[in-house]
């Protein structure tokens, strides 16, 4: 494998009510690399992600994004450690009043972290940035339109170019294609796939559909009951194997 | 139909009748407390209709001095919603409990707003008289802090409401509270915050009417004194300024509100 850059090792959690979400799951994704996350419903796969970037706090366990350890990180440093970990969620959770270049450009407050920007001060740098960047995913002509009026697929687009102007090293995706349809789900996957080679980053993409995992991904893992149960590349496994591990 | 069948609609039945007879009994001490008595309004019926005929027709004299007034009441209204809004946004995200981080300090911002909120601005009027004299400032500072403990409570309520989803977004790309609150909830909420505001104008508006009466300036001390020298053709002219006033507030209110959403 090429060099780690997130590495989960021994990640455990329980919630309140006794489920055992996760239970000592341990997964590496390189550089370059699409990893697909797969397993039936309540396996510990958002759970798995929410963990990795510390939105729920997991019990035990290990989070490394290249060479920092998220898991005990406070404050301003665990703020800093999140930069680098981008998250795209099923739904793409944009700010409906605001323009799609704004809702870019909001994901890099992270660096700017003064007076102005929590006065709702965007850097001018950024939204150029942000320009770049829906151009990047191929929707710079909604750059203008407010985020409550574009479709599931540009509006995922958008989401996309906002983990990206956090200037991460990994990009985590919970169901990013769940409510699109084949066609945008299958440009979606791609996009992902172009992005995790070309920019070196380190995806890892919860998906449902295992076909779709072996279309895009480079390598697939499987949980089932919050355990690791196949872990394999993609060109060494077939929809019979995933069906029957899982 | 089954024994313990019988039992249970003869037990509905009662527990219904219980129902009506303790509210009846809670209407009746009320009528009783209240003196509520029919025959004292018949016979002051023939009162109000002399007030009306002497109060017939308004005297247009009253109307320069009323529009310093009625610009006065806007005013502390104004002044009052504007400054009570300001102050409201930043405690009202603190008291909001799951979404902006100030779960230390929600539960005493919430008691002080129920405390500031408990308190009838009319109360608060009479308080700030005898802190800072007759006057409009009064009437400001009483509708200020009265409408603070309204708008936390309300914008607090609206925070927590709010669909999550954008806030989890930029708080997991990094950004500090404060930015969240900013460039994720502020936008979302800016037509809910603006509607609860005007419509906190308009009932301003309108409690600043009353506050004149205890000296806290505005139109309803002038109403106050010409009902007092009984100047009633005067009085009616000013009620019909009110009137005014009121329905293009609220039309106002109701278009710019409409606007937002």
């Amino acid at each position: 494998m090429s060099q780690p850059l997130l590495g989960i090792t021994g990640l455990s959690k329980r919630y309140p009510n006794g489920t055992q979400a996760l239970d000592s799951v341990g997964l590496r994704v390189g550089a370059g690399e699409l990893v697909a996350l797969l397993g039936p419903n309540g396996s510990g796969k958002s759970t798995l992600l929410r963990c990795a970037v510390r939105l729920l706090e997991p019990d035990s366990g290990s989070v490394r994004v290249a060479d920092t350890e998220l898991i005990g990180l406070r404050g301003t440093a665990l703020r800093r450690a999140r930069t680098r970990v981008a998250l795209i969620f099923q739904q793409a959770r944009l700010v409906r009043r605001r323009s799609a270049l704004d809702n870019v450009a909001a994901g890099a407050l992270a660096h700017h972290p003064g007076p102005r920007t929590a006065l709702g001060w965007l850097p001018p740098g950024e939204r150029a940035r942000a320009a770049a960047l829906l151009a990047r995913v191929g929707a710079s002509e909604i750059a203008g339109q407010r985020a409550d009026t574009l479709s599931g697929g540009q509006a995922q687009r958008t989401a996309i170019a906002r983990a990206l102007a956090q200037r991460p090293v990994v990009l985590l995706a919970d169901e990013p294609v769940a409510n699109l349809d084949p066609e945008a789900a299958a440009a979606t996957m791609a996009l992902l796939r172009e992005l995790a080679h070309t920019e070196r980053l380190a995806v890892l993409c919860v998906l449902h559909q295992p076909a779709l995992a072996l279309e895009f991904a480079d390598r697939v893992v499987l949980l089932n009951r919050g355990r690791v149960v196949l872990d394999q590349a993609c060109s060494d496994t077939d929809l019979a194997t995933l069906a029957g591990a899982g | 139909m089954s024994r313990p069948a019988q039992h249970l609609s003869l037990a509905r039945r009662l527990g219904r009748w219980l129902v009506v007879f303790v509210a009846l009994l809670v209407l009746g001490q009320a009528l009783v407390v209240a003196e509520v008595d029919p025959s004292a309004l018949v016979e002051g019926l023939g009162g109000v209709a002399r007030l009306v005929a002497d109060g017939l027709p308004p005297d247009p004299a009253a109307l320069p001095s009323a529009g310093l007034a009625v610009l006065q009441t806007v005013d502390i209204a104004l002044v009052a919603t504007v400054v009570a809004t300001l102050l409201a946004i930043p405690f009202g995200a603190v008291a909001a409990r799951p979404r902006t981080g100030g779960q230390l300090l929600s539960a005493p911002i919430r008691a002080v707003a129920a405390f500031l909120r408990a308190i009838p601005d009319l109360v608060w009027a009479l308080v700030f008289v005898a802190a800072v004299g007759l006057g409009p400032f009064a009437g400001v500072l009483a509708l200020t802090v009265h409408s603070v403990g309204m708008l936390v409570r309300l914008f607090a309520e609206s925070i927590e409401e709010m669909d999550s989803g954008p806030a989890e977004a930029l708080l997991a790309a990094g950004a500090t509270r404060v930015q969240v609150f900013s460039h994720a909830v502020m936008p979302e909420l800016l037509p809910t915050l603006g509607s609860l505001a005007l419509y906190r104008l308009e009932q301003n508006v309108r409690s600043s009417l009353v506050l004149g009466f205890v000296g806290a300036g505005g139109i309803g001390f002038q109403l106050l004194s010409a009902m007092e020298e009984f100047q009633y053709r005067q009085a009616s002219m000013l009620l019909l300024v009110l009137f005014a006033l009121i329905t293009v507030f609220e039309l106002g209110s109701a278009r710019v509100r409409a606007a937002l959403r």
